[in-house]
């Protein structure tokens, strides 16, 4: 696709390439934290950190909104999915995560009714086909998955079909960026900031990271020169002494983003008050429920949740992870206890994840990166 | 005996002659007792597409001729594919070109199949007729016998719809020797044709997303093209054959990887993907990698003669799209390695969940 | 051609959103674009008005933004 193309060409990779190794330090390393998990999947599919200097290191941050979700959480939307009357639409991601009692896959094969969507918009859909069934939509993802949700319950009450609901666990980027700036366990020079859901929220949203914390962030694209574009921004930024929030992916981020999807959240759903966040503890403000005026489409409301809080298995160390205080193989039981196949975190289990990410890449030693 | 009264009784023997009729319009648990029922499903609908010699005699077994100086290649497998029929084939076709290449990656030219089915009482007995005729309609393209089969009805829930399991043999010939084990360093990777056709058609075909493209199953039978490649190049220049079935080229390269304890490298430029697929892949957000395909081979042929097999598999109608893939490294061992585009690597694993259940 | 470690389809996780060109606007029905030959419907309420040739941005279904030109 010739849209596409421009941002994928070899010969202005390289270029970019040898611009970075040009302004990178030669001798101080420099931590970039990668904060969505398109961004790590770009790196990884394309290679990128391959075309790196060995002075920049990619820290791939918590943009995994699967990997943040609770164990607790998990098990209520096993609960709903265990319920006869009810069928539970959920997005593939989220079926290999582990609850406290197994997964949405395991609980499917026990006979719960799960069904793998690729939009909400799916989910009520099968709400209108089989009015005899309760739908309910397992929502998970950042504010770029939010306005798709929003928009079904816009929908669902126009059309009042009223046996289709929510289970909210959208979260927020900011609060969570924010969270991982007042770690003390941390050392990062720069941000590489979420795309998508700054098409959503705009820039403006991210100016703390700068004003209050003094680190430079770029709001990036995904195609693998935006990615390397915004590696070379954040670099020169930290050479020129700067710490500003600056806007590589232009094409579709605006600074005030998209008012239409910002008004359709704003419309059915309102902040929590405070959140868990797998492997980041309580952040406040930190996520998305439905408002009171559309009581009728939440699941929370609708049905007796259990809503425990499930401690996350002794030997995870996600959180380390999540935060980018530890790199993947650097937790304890990667790799041996924990494994793609029987992954004890989130961080193993999402495809995004930074575990299964390296588990699968990371095996393969480094090449001598090009311009060094 | 009366003349009227031995009238009678010819006419009913000449009754009982003739192959009994099948006028039921949905198979019942009475079609898989093993009477008459069973025997006009059977006949009206099996034997009646299927017809050959082998077959017709309705025995327990059927015998075979072995040719002088080869040895057998066996092979089985089990076709379970919702929805049953699809752009491109159906379950029928399905399995009959799944059986006759898994005889083929061996260097088996295919001898017989024989095909055992599960129904679900509810099944149209149109719709098996159809399953039947294409059945057929596969077995004469890839010119071999459905030599044998069986039929099961089980009640309803018992089964979804039809399963289909198969068994076939074939002759290779002395002098052929294709084994993973033979892969060595500096051996080159070639792919018969565009990835991810099957399993993308099935994917669309269930219907459950908005997403509509015209793409066809890539189902057929290979052994003329694998007769066509070995004879292309000198013995035992063609290392081993696998046909990337469930898992797709990812499964195969790392069988490959794993069994020879050699590493392989891929090229994603130079990996074949039609542009419609490559896009409902994307929308998806599917790798192409892992996704199942029913009328491609791989091939990992010793580096001499790597231009004449491409040139053979592009010489055939069913290898016109083939591409030289990648080569084999002796590290790292075990793993395939993808080398992007954009100039990076990365590891090609395995899946571990099942995206595209019931695919074959 | 995607490709993730697991390989497995991650569409929220990856923040994932293609940019697209819609090809018809039936109406009542939402937007129908096209990526490389395969076609999809989408919900368009968050963008506005659009034409055939419009490249719009799009996430789990939903059209997110138009997409600009390259600069």
């Amino acid at each position: 696709m010739r849209f596409v193309e421009e941002y994928r060409d070899p010969d202005l990779a390289r270029r970019l390439a040898a611009e970075i190794a040009h302004v990178a330090s030669a001798d101080r390393t420099v931590k970039l934290m990668e904060v969505c998990g398109g961004h790590t999947h770009t790196i990884y599919r394309h290679g990128i950190e391959d075309l790196l200097p060995r002075t920049v290191d990619l820290v791939h941050g918590p943009g995994c909104p699967v990997c943040v979700i609770p164990m607790g959480r998990l098990d209520d939307a096993i609960a709903l999915a265990e319920d006869e009357g009810v069928v539970l639409a959920t997005f593939g991601d989220m079926l290999r995560v582990p609850g406290g009692r197994g997964s949405l896959l395991e609980a499917q094969a026990r006979g719960a009714d799960v069904r793998v969507v690729y939009s909400p918009l799916d989910a009520l859909r099968i709400a209108r086909e089989r009015p005899d069934r309760e739908v309910v939509f397992f929502a998970v993802g950042f504010e770029t998955t939010a306005p798709s949700t929003a928009l079904t319950l816009l929908r669902a009450r126009a059309e009042g079909v009223g046996n289709f609901s929510v289970f909210a666990n959208h979260v927020l980027v900011m609060p969570a960026i924010r969270a991982i700036l007042q770690a003390s366990d941390l050392e990062l020079d720069g941000f590489i900031g979420p795309g998508h859901v700054s098409t959503v929220i705009g820039t403006a949203v991210y100016g703390p990271v700068a004003s209050d914390y003094g680190r430079p962030l770029v709001v990036s694209g995904f195609e693998p020169l935006d990615v390397l574009q915004s590696v070379l921004m954040v670099l020169r930024q930290l050479a020129e002494g700067r710490a500003e929030i600056e806007n590589q992916y232009t094409r579709v981020v605006r600074a005030e983003g998209n008012p239409r999807a910002l008004a359709a959240i704003d419309e059915t759903m309102e902040v929590r008050e405070t959140f868990e966040w797998r492997g980041l503890g309580w952040i406040p403000e930190s996520a998305l429920r439905l408002r009171e005026a559309f009581a009728a489409h939440d699941a929370e409301r609708r049905f007796p949740l259990a809503g425990e809080r499930v401690e996350d298995p002794k030997a995870c160390q996600c959180g380390e992870v999540l935060r980018g205080a530890i790199k993947p193989w650097e937790c304890k039981v990667f790799g041996t206890a924990c494994t793609p196949e029987r992954p004890i975190g989130t961080c193993m289990v999402s495809a995004e994840g930074a575990c299964a990410a390296y588990y699968a890449y990371g095996r393969l030693a480094r090449r001598e990166p090009a311009g060094v | 005996m009366e003349d009227r009264e031995r009238e009678v009784l010819e006419r009913i023997e000449r009754r009982r002659r003739r192959p009994p009729r099948l006028r039921d319009e949905l198979v019942t648990l009475a079609h898989g007792a093993g009477g008459k029922a069973s025997r006009a499903l059977v006949e009206s609908v099996f034997l009646e597409a299927l017809r050959n010699p082998l077959l017709a005699p309705l025995g327990d077994a059927a015998v075979l001729d072995a040719p002088a100086g080869s040895r057998l290649a066996m092979t089985t497998d089990t076709f379970v594919v919702t929805p049953r029929a699809f752009p491109g084939g159906d379950i029928g076709a399905l399995a009959v070109s799944g059986t006759v290449n898994d005889l083929a990656m061996a260097g088996g030219r295919p001898l017989a199949l024989s095909a055992s089915f599960v129904i679900e009482e509810g099944v149209a007995v149109a719709e098996l007729a159809a399953i039947a005729r294409s059945m057929a309609a596969a077995a004469a393209e890839a010119e071999v016998p459905v030599a044998a089969g069986d039929t099961k009805v089980v009640e309803r829930g018992g089964a979804d719809g039809v399963y289909v399991t198969t068994a076939g043999v074939g002759a290779v010939p002395a002098g052929v020797d294709l084994d993973p084990g033979r892969i060595r360093a500096g051996d080159r990777v070639l792919l018969s044709g565009t990835l991810a056709d099957h399993g993308m058609a099935i994917m669309l075909a269930r219907g459950d997303l908005d997403i509509e493209a015209d793409i066809r199953s890539d189902a057929q039978p290979l052994y003329d093209l694998v007769a066509a490649l070995i004879a292309a190049v000198p013995a035992g220049a063609v290392r081993a054959l696998r046909d990337p079935t469930r898992g797709g080229l990812a499964a195969v390269a790392n069988e490959f990887a794993l069994a020879a304890g050699v590493g392989i490298v891929l090229e994603e430029a130079a990996l074949p993907v039609r542009p419609d697929v490559a896009g409902a892949c994307e929308l998806l957000g599917i790798d192409p990698l892992h996704v199942a395909n029913e009328g491609k081979l791989l091939a990992v042929v010793a580096p001499g003669a790597a231009d004449e097999a491409l040139a053979a598999l592009r010489a055939h109608p069913r290898g016109a799209d083939a591409a030289l893939v990648g080569e084999v490294r002796s590290e790292p061992p075990g793993m395939v390695v993808l080398d992007t585009a954009f100039g990076g690597a990365r590891v090609v694993d395995l899946l571990v969940g099942n995206p595209l259940p019931r695919i074959c | 051609m995607t490709g993730r470690p697991g390989g497995e389809a991650c569409i929220t996780c990856g923040d994932v959103a293609l940019a697209v060109a819609v090809v018809a606007v039936p109406d009542p029905r939402p937007a129908v674009i096209e990526h490389g030959g395969a076609r999809e419907a989408v919900a368009t309420e968050l963008v506005g008005a659009v034409a055939v040739g419009d490249v719009l941005l799009c996430h789990a279904g939903v059209a997110l933004e138009r997409v600009e030109a390259a600069t």
